[in-house]
């Protein structure tokens, strides 16, 4: 066939040419990419019979499993796009995407059914759940938790008895694949919209940046609604590669982690510093054979050079790449990462522009910054660039503008936010943010949301939270309250109000009730003498 | 040593200072314990209890409960 232009046609290629060749492992279970392109057939046809239009929004909304790999490739079979529900989110949150992005169908296993009935507001009614139950045996006799009146329920059984023609495909390459939702720094997480040629220009790069081949074992440890596993996934597809997703459970304990990856024979691995951090730290690299590992790939955030350079020494076979870019654009630059200077302290570059994207950062003059040293918001162009935020034209509008550069016909570039400098070698290094964006163990979060969060409560009258780096646990989030006049408030109940509303990492470590919170000369919030107060609690 | 862990976890990581936490409790099924919280806890438990843990330590079964977290500390201050 044609070069695919649609992410599930690097399934039903890859199928056709390879179909024994093993897709995913996930415990003792595997599928070959045969065997998952008919169960995606299968799984697509029922979910069309149920009225699953092209365009609509599809939840998924499952732990690490077959099952997680199953649902993306159907639903997009479908011409329908997939909405990852983070599983370990709290349901007034998942309630939230659910009614913004109009979910109706929804992917779900016989084993997480318990919290949704709580995710399904009136206003957004759950027409159809499907469990995937790929993962449980044949004979199994869980039982769903009950579901809200009206909602048809299909089990696993009616999917696998449906006949394995592949549907008429409706989809073209600007269609959306997939909506990730991210911190909105408003008050409530927006919706990037990603269409397949958005996530096949980063495949496709990706995949030949890896020189991932049908003999590789690449780990899925990000979540489905990270960006990261884009990559685990498709590139993965593309190539015939086995893709080994990581159950949750396991990275908690980074020795657990090893023993997978020694014994699943991982090859290509990627994730957020944080996640190789513990892995130094704690993983007993020494005591296991990680040959294997051929390249290690890592994202969101600064990977502390001490501990990357500890990493490079227990590993030395491997490459490590240094990969950028936010869920908007995806990975649009890349550095590779040579032997380190013993003394070298700064930390690495993000590099220089991946195939089929440009970058270019704009300094306070509003021109492109050309020389080492010179500062300015890095700039994305190319095909990588998501449709917009979904539902959110003004804030959409912010990020991706008019290319000022271009005087021969509109585009579109999309301005990061991130504050970038050039080095002596031409790669771009990563300075800062110009506004409350934080990173906090690779994931993204606007203080900004967590403060209108807070603001919420009726005995917050005024609110500052701010992030103070710690070396292993990422950032600390603090909140400055100042509660209403005569209110009692405990941090235990704001801990919970915001547990009720929020991702856990996202919930404030440190709380601090103040009966006024400072100001600067010009009156707004003095962040820094907060952070001071903080950095020594 | 188990009360005084028991509070921590309870205040820290639960983060509700009056919740009631068995000491048989199984802390990872339950979801208390997640990979932050285990750093976090094992921070605590070194400082004070005064020893150092070794990564080949830091394994599911020394963390299963209280109970077995305690045994563990011991094991370390006995050396």
């Amino acid at each position: 066939m044609t070069t695919p232009y649609l992410l599930h046609q690097l399934l039903t290629e890859t199928a056709r040419r390879s179909p024994e060749q093993t897709a995913v492992t996930f415990g003792e279970r595997s599928l070959s990419y045969s065997v998952l392109d008919t169960l995606t057939n299968q799984l697509a046809a029922v979910l069309r019979a149920r009225r699953v239009a092209k365009g609509e929004r599809v939840g998924v909304y499952v732990s690490k499993s077959l099952a997680s790999v199953v649902s993306i490739f159907a639903i997009m079979k479908t011409g329908a796009c997939y909405v990852p529900l983070d599983p370990s989110a709290p349901t007034q949150r998942l309630a939230y995407m659910v009614r913004d992005s109009g979910i109706k169908a929804l992917l779900t296993s016989t084993m997480k059914t318990t919290a949704i009935q709580d995710m399904f507001p009136h206003d957004c009614p759950l027409s159809t759940v499907v469990l995937v139950d790929c993962d449980l045996p044949a004979e199994h006799t869980s039982i769903p938790s009950p579901m809200p009146a009206g909602v048809s329920v299909v089990p696993w059984n009616e999917i696998i008895a449906e006949p394995a023609t592949p549907l008429t495909e409706l989809a073209v390459e600007t269609d959306t694949a997939y909506i990730l939702y991210t911190s909105g720094s408003t008050g409530a997480p927006k919706g990037v919209m990603i269409s397949h040629r958005n996530s096949l220009t980063f495949v496709n790069w990706a995949g030949d940046c890896v020189g991932l081949t049908s003999a590789d074992r690449v780990s899925n440890h990000a979540p489905l609604h990270f960006d990261l596993s884009a990559f685990d996934i498709f590139a993965s597809c593309r190539a015939g590669a086995r893709i080994v997703p990581v159950p949750e459970e396991t990275s908690t304990f980074p020795i657990e982690l090893v023993k997978l990856i020694e014994r699943e024979r991982i090859s290509v691995w990627y994730s957020v510093p944080t996640a190789l951090t513990r892995l130094v730290l704690y993983g007993n690299l020494d005591a296991h054979d990680l040959s294997c590992l051929r390249t290690i790939i890592f994202a969101g955030e600064v990977f502390p050079t001490k501990y990357l350079r500890k990493l490079m020494a227990a590993l030395p076979q491997a490459r490590y790449l240094n990969w950028y870019g936010p869920a908007e654009t995806n990975v649009c630059t890349f550095y590779e990462v040579p032997e380190l200077d013993p003394d070298r302290t700064a930390p690495i570059p993000i590099g220089k522009a991946c195939a089929n994207s440009e970058v270019f950062a704009v300094n306070d003059a509003g021109d492109k910054v050309t020389r080492p040293g010179e500062a300015g918001n890095l700039y994305v162009r190319g095909p990588s660039l998501m449709q917009g935020y979904l539902g959110r034209p003004k804030e959409t509008a912010k990020s991706l503008v008019r290319n000022p550069f271009n005087t021969l016909f509109d585009e579109l570039v999309f301005i990061t936010g991130d504050i970038v400098t050039l080095d002596d070698n031409g790669n771009y290094v990563f300075l800062g943010r110009e506004d409350g964006m934080i990173k906090t163990r690779g994931y993204r979060v606007e203080l900004g949301e967590i403060e209108t969060v807070l603001y919420g409560h009726p005995a917050i009258d005024e609110v500052a939270v701010l992030s103070i780096p710690d070396e292993i646990l990422g950032n600390r989030l603090c909140a400055a309250i100042r509660p209403h006049e005569n209110a009692t408030l405990s941090r235990e109940e704001v801990v919970a109000f915001c547990s009720q509303r929020l991702p856990r990492y996202m919930v404030p470590d440190l709380i601090d009730f103040r009966q006024t919170i400072p100001k600067t000369s010009t009156g707004k919030t003095d962040r820094v003498n907060l952070a001071h107060t903080f950095s020594k609690q | 040593m188990e009360s005084l862990t028991n509070a921590y976890i309870c205040r820290e990581l639960i983060r509700k200072p009056e919740f009631q936490l068995k000491n048989d409790t199984l802390l990872l099924e339950s979801k208390i314990i997640d990979s932050v919280a285990l750093l976090k806890l094992v921070i605590f438990l070194e400082k004070q209890f005064g020893f150092v843990m070794h990564p080949e330590e830091l394994i599911p079964e020394n963390f299963k409960t209280i109970d077995a977290i305690c045994t563990y500390v011991r094991s370390k201050q006995g050396k």
